[in-house]
């Protein structure tokens, strides 16, 4: 399984939140930081 | 994710949108994110597209994902990855935000 290389461009992605608005990683770019969280469940 | 959320105004004063990925579906991210109040991006990713993009370990041992954190800045370059290694394997967010600062400042 890949992973992501530090100081490399992150891959780039785009999903529906859970309202139905599309994100896209690369429309925050030359915006803003991104924590990118990767939840296992909510619990 | 509690401790993400007490500190969500030290993120935004740097900039940063906090984006959780995780493999509910739509409805759970909903219900889940108005009951906590969560502040962040919810991306329910059922089918792990992006999970498998960024090679969440899934621990088979433990029949579960763990936890994972990439911080990407600006220029969409990712300046901080960790790959947890049991559950409650989660950088403190001391560790981030002074990154933040770090990459704020050049």
């Amino acid at each position: 399984m890949s992973r992501v290389s530090l100081n490399q461009i992150a891959p780039d992605f785009s999903l529906p939140d859970y309202s139905g608005r599309l994100f896209r990683l690369s429309d925050l770019r030359g915006e803003k930081n991104v924590l990118l969280v990767f939840n296992r469940t909510f619990t | 994710m509690a401790q993400l959320r007490q500190d969500y105004s030290e993120f935004v004063a740097r900039n940063a949108e906090v984006v959780v990925v995780g493999p509910e579906n739509a409805q759970s991210f909903s219900s889940y994110f108005q009951k906590e109040a969560l502040p962040f991006v919810g991306l329910p990713d059922p089918g792990a597209s992006v999970l498998k993009l960024y090679g969440q370990e899934v621990n088979l041992f433990k029949l579960g994902r763990m936890p994972a954190q990439v911080l990407i800045d600006k220029a969409g370059v990712a300046r901080f990855v960790h790959y947890g290694h049991s559950m409650a394997d989660i950088p403190a967010n001391e560790e981030i935000l002074t990154l933040l600062d770090e990459i704020n400042s050049k």
